[in-house]
């Protein structure tokens, strides 16, 4: 028997009877622990909340919290009696009743909970919706009333926190200081959390493990850094947006050659006998900038991203590659200019499919 | 599917209410006496033309006051248009059979209008020169001035919620006021407007009190007589079902003639205040002297009339026990609004957790009850008890349950049951259409179990809705007449149940005092809900 906290073990989600994320497996080992799930839009995401709070019914496998079966094939534990809270992504606030009676509605919940108690004025500071505690949900804004619904939710204190897209109606200039704050205080709480979210950064940074929902199946499940640098499909690659797949042929154990690009050196996180054919994953801070090189590649396009500009270049086999350069780079290259890229090519994690 | 409180609750109330509705449409299979030959070769054509003229005729009028009553308060500012705002629904309170009392008084030889003109201008012979308002134009006038606030109140809702941006639209292209009224406010309103109309057709199909006042001979009457003469039950349900197909064929050729267009737009921008017109000169006195019009001849006319001869004969106020009269009707009031809240409360929430089919279906069918005319279901339940009564109770020698269900205060609310339940279910289920479903499952998530949700969540939420549905079972109650007619106890009067018996034996002047009560009366629920009926929290 497992000794993880969470666990989920070959379900599908359903919606309607119909099978929408097929044979989900992944566990939370220790209680505290956040979890963040990805996903494009319509995948299921929701549906898997949903489920896990108890809102709808599995007809395979099993869901386990605390080592307490709470759905399976025959089991079905009423939401309410799972002391799981879901914030939803949409305003699920009750709206007779005043911010503040929502918020509070949501520690009579753990009236006899033994945990730490959880202050409601830290909580309304932390999400910084002091101002709005005697206005109506339909008076304040929807990042306001997501703000309002977490706070809600966090003040139950449950055993299982599930949020829904908790700051996609948060204003960016605020959505960071915001994910430092709930980080903060999950830890300080060790309140076990799954977020669901489309949005890779916020999952990155707020995950201890993040799991990619892709085509029906969860793709990968994995610490941040790995389903960064170490996709392992071409569906994650895509869905993450983070390079191109180039054909390339291993010459030996650290280096691969392309037709276009050369050499190319580096660690190869799964091994390719010599000579074999594979797509390699380029990513975008992969190549480096350099205007002596002789290996010169077309500028087609350049995007201004604050930081940093994504060239995208064109090779001789028509192949477009993205390149990241820092936006403080003195020597810019406009469009059908030649832009020199650094030789050897040296990649610290080669990805290949 | 799970079988819990709820279901089981929803489904035996649905069921209570829809099995004397099926009883009354299933007669209509049954065999007839050979009352049906008789009425077919005297007088059934005459019963089916005055049916339909006075439905086309009340239409018709309720539409043109209606609608034409609710464009000038929404779009346009005259002098009192906030006041007729909401003084326009208090026709609400008139009852059509008060209203014949009304016009009958006035008009009537040596009547009021008599001794207005002998104080103005003396004595002479003015009888012959006073119009008379009575027959089948007295009814088609009773039943428009008391009904048309059903059109007014859901077309002036429906013009609330009009875009903006499709009246501005209208302004860009070089509409007139009156091509933007037919072009645009009218076909987007049709919706709300039919509805309205259709209220108005049931209940002038289902009016019993002013066309038995004025002895005209329509369905319904026919229903009442098939029944009262002949005790022939299955032809008054055939009646009454040729009557409901009547209904339900208009609604079919109007369905049809909107084809494919949509009458929804974007409630967002709907939602924007409208720029009301500010009139002024003779088209300011226009708008105002049509909603004076309207408002005197529908609330006024009637109210005056009735505290004229209250005043002119004050005996018979001490005649009458007035406080018997009003503790009778407000404990009837009370009582059925009570029982059809709680019950439609139920079921509605029974409909919501168990989200089951059959439980939807069967809610469906339940809230029919209210297009069957109050005389059918009074006699249906009478028939259905006795039957009962003979086949059932008495084969397994109980003692009779006639009595305690006919001529009783049971069976009074039941049968008011059963004919106002739709108004109690729909009125709070368009409340809980607001409530997302969401909401619920925040409730669960925070621990409320199924009752709690219930009770600390819905029921704060649904107030307001509960209150609108408590006034409307209400007025329907004080104003209902021939359900408590037939069915209540014997000695049991209310104010609509005495000013009947006194105007079917021509005592009007005595009809004038319960009359002037149950005016009032309502008059003071309708004043209390006018913002909820008229929906102005939304504005």
């Amino acid at each position: 028997m497992s000794n993880n906290f969470f666990e989920i073990n070959d379900v599908d989600f359903n919606v309607s009877g119909k099978a929408k994320v097929k044979n989900v497996s992944f566990s939370i080992e220790n209680e505290g622990d956040i979890i963040c799930l990805l996903g494009p839009s319509g995948i299921g995401k929701t549906t898997i909340l949903r489920t896990i709070a108890g809102l709808e019914k599995i007809k395979k496998g099993t869901i386990k919290l605390n080592g307490k079966t709470l759905s399976s094939n025959k089991i079905n534990v009423e939401p309410e009696e799972r002391n799981i809270s879901l914030a939803f992504q949409d305003n699920s606030l009750f709206p007779h009743y005043t911010i503040e009676k929502n918020i509070l509605l949501g520690s009579d919940r753990n009236k006899e909970n033994k945990k730490q108690k959880l202050n409601l004025k830290e909580i309304i500071d932390l999400l910084d919706i002091f101002h709005i505690l005697n206005k109506y949900p339909h008076e304040v804004s929807a990042g306001e009333a997501q703000r309002a619904s977490l706070a809600r939710s966090l003040l139950s204190q449950p055993d299982l926190l599930l949020l829904d897209e908790p700051l996609s109606n948060v204003d960016q200039s605020f959505k960071e200081e915001i994910q430092v704050r709930i980080k903060k205080i999950l830890n300080q709480l060790k309140i076990t959390t799954i977020i669901v979210t489309h949005d890779s950064y916020e999952a990155f940074y707020l995950g201890s493990k993040c799991g990619i929902i892709l085509n029906q199946e969860l793709k990968q499940y994995d610490d941040p850094y790995k389903v960064y640098h170490f996709p392992n499909s071409v569906e994650v690659v895509n869905f993450l947006n983070r390079g191109i797949l180039v054909p390339a042929k291993v010459t030996g154990k650290n280096t691969l050659e392309n037709l276009d690009l050369g050499t190319i050196e580096g660690n190869f996180i799964k091994e390719y006998p010599k000579g074999s054919i594979v797509q390699l994953l380029l990513q975008p801070e992969d190549l480096e900038h350099d205007d002596k090189s002789n290996l010169k590649l077309e500028v087609v396009d350049r995007k201004f991203r604050g930081t940093n500009f994504i060239y995208t270049l064109k090779t001789s086999s028509n192949t477009l590659i993205p390149v990241f350069v820092h936006s403080h780079h003195i020597h810019q290259h406009e469009v059908d200019e030649k832009f020199g890229i650094k030789r050897p090519i040296h990649i610290e994690h080669i990805v290949c499919f | 599917m799970r079988i819990n409180f709820w279901y089981i609750s929803s489904f035996i109330i649905s069921l209570f209410v829809i099995i004397p509705i099926l009883t009354v449409f299933s007669s209509f299979f049954e065999n007839t006496t050979n009352y049906y030959q008789v009425l077919k070769d005297t007088f059934l054509l005459e019963y089916i033309l005055n049916s339909v003229i006075l439905l086309l005729c009340v239409l018709i009028l309720t539409f043109l006051i209606g609608t034409g009553s609710a464009y000038l308060v929404s779009f346009f500012e005259f002098p009192f248009s906030n006041f007729f705002k909401w003084a326009l629904i208090l026709s609400f309170a008139v009852p059509p059979y008060i209203y014949a009392y009304s016009l009958t008084a006035f008009f009537e030889n040596y009547g009021t209008a008599y001794t207005i003109l002998k104080n103005l201008f003396g004595e002479a012979n003015y009888n012959q020169s006073i119009p008379k308002f009575d027959g089948l134009l007295g009814v088609i006038l009773s039943i428009s001035f008391s009904l048309y606030a059903y059109v007014y109140i859901l077309a002036r809702a429906s013009f609330l919620y009009q875009s903006q941006n499709l009246i501005d639209l209208g302004k860009n292209l070089g509409f007139t006021k009156f091509k933007t009224l037919y072009s645009i406010i009218l076909p987007a309103a049709r919706p709300a407007i039919v509805a309205g109309l259709s209220l108005v057709a049931m209940e002038t199909l289902a009016e019993f009190g002013a066309v038995d006042f004025f002895s005209i001979n329509t369905l319904t009457t026919g229903i009442y007589n098939s029944w009262i003469a002949f005790d022939d039950l299955a032809f008054a349900n055939q009646l009454s079902f040729f009557l409901l197909l009547f209904i339900f064929a208009l609604f079919i050729l109007e369905n049809l003639s909107r084809k494919r267009a949509k009458y929804h737009f974007n409630s967002k921008s709907g939602l924007k205040q409208k720029q009301k017109i500010q009139l002024s000169g003779a088209k300011s006195f226009a708008a105002f002297s049509f909603c004076f019009v309207v408002f005197f001849l529908s609330f006024l006319f009637p109210l005056s009339q009735m505290m004229y001869w209250t005043l002119k004969f004050p005996e018979n106020l001490f005649d009458l026990q007035i406080i018997k009269l009003l503790t009778n009707t407000l404990y009837l009031v009370f009582l059925s609004s009570l029982v059809l809240i709680i019950f439609a409360l139920t079921s509605n929430y029974g409909n919501r957790v168990t989200k089951n089919k059959t439980l939807n279906v069967l809610s469906t069918l339940s809230i029919s009850g209210y297009a069957i005319p109050g005389v059918i279901l009074a006699v249906a339940f009478i028939t259905f008890i006795a039957w009962f009564d003979d086949t059932v109770v008495k084969t397994y020698g109980f003692l009779s349950i006639k009595k305690v269900f006919i001529g009783s205060i049971l069976g009074l609310v039941i049968v008011y049951f059963i004919r106002f339940y739709s108004l109690a279910f729909n009125g709070i289920k368009s409340g809980y259409e607001k409530i997302n479903i969401s909401v619920d499952e925040s409730s669960y998530l925070l621990g409320y179990s199924k009752r709690k949700t219930f009770m600390n969540i819905h029921i704060p939420f649904l107030r307001n809705s509960l209150l609108f549905v408590f006034i409307l079972i209400s007025l329907e109650i004080i104003r209902e007449l021939p359900i408590t007619l037939i069915l209540r106890p014997f000695n049991f009067e209310t104010f609509a149940t005495t000013a009947y018996i006194s105007a079917s034996e021509d005592l009007l002047e005595a009809a004038a005092v319960p009359s002037l009560f149950l005016i009032l009366i309502a008059t003071f629920f309708i004043m209390v809900t006018s913002k909820y009926i008229l929906r102005d929290k939304d504005e």
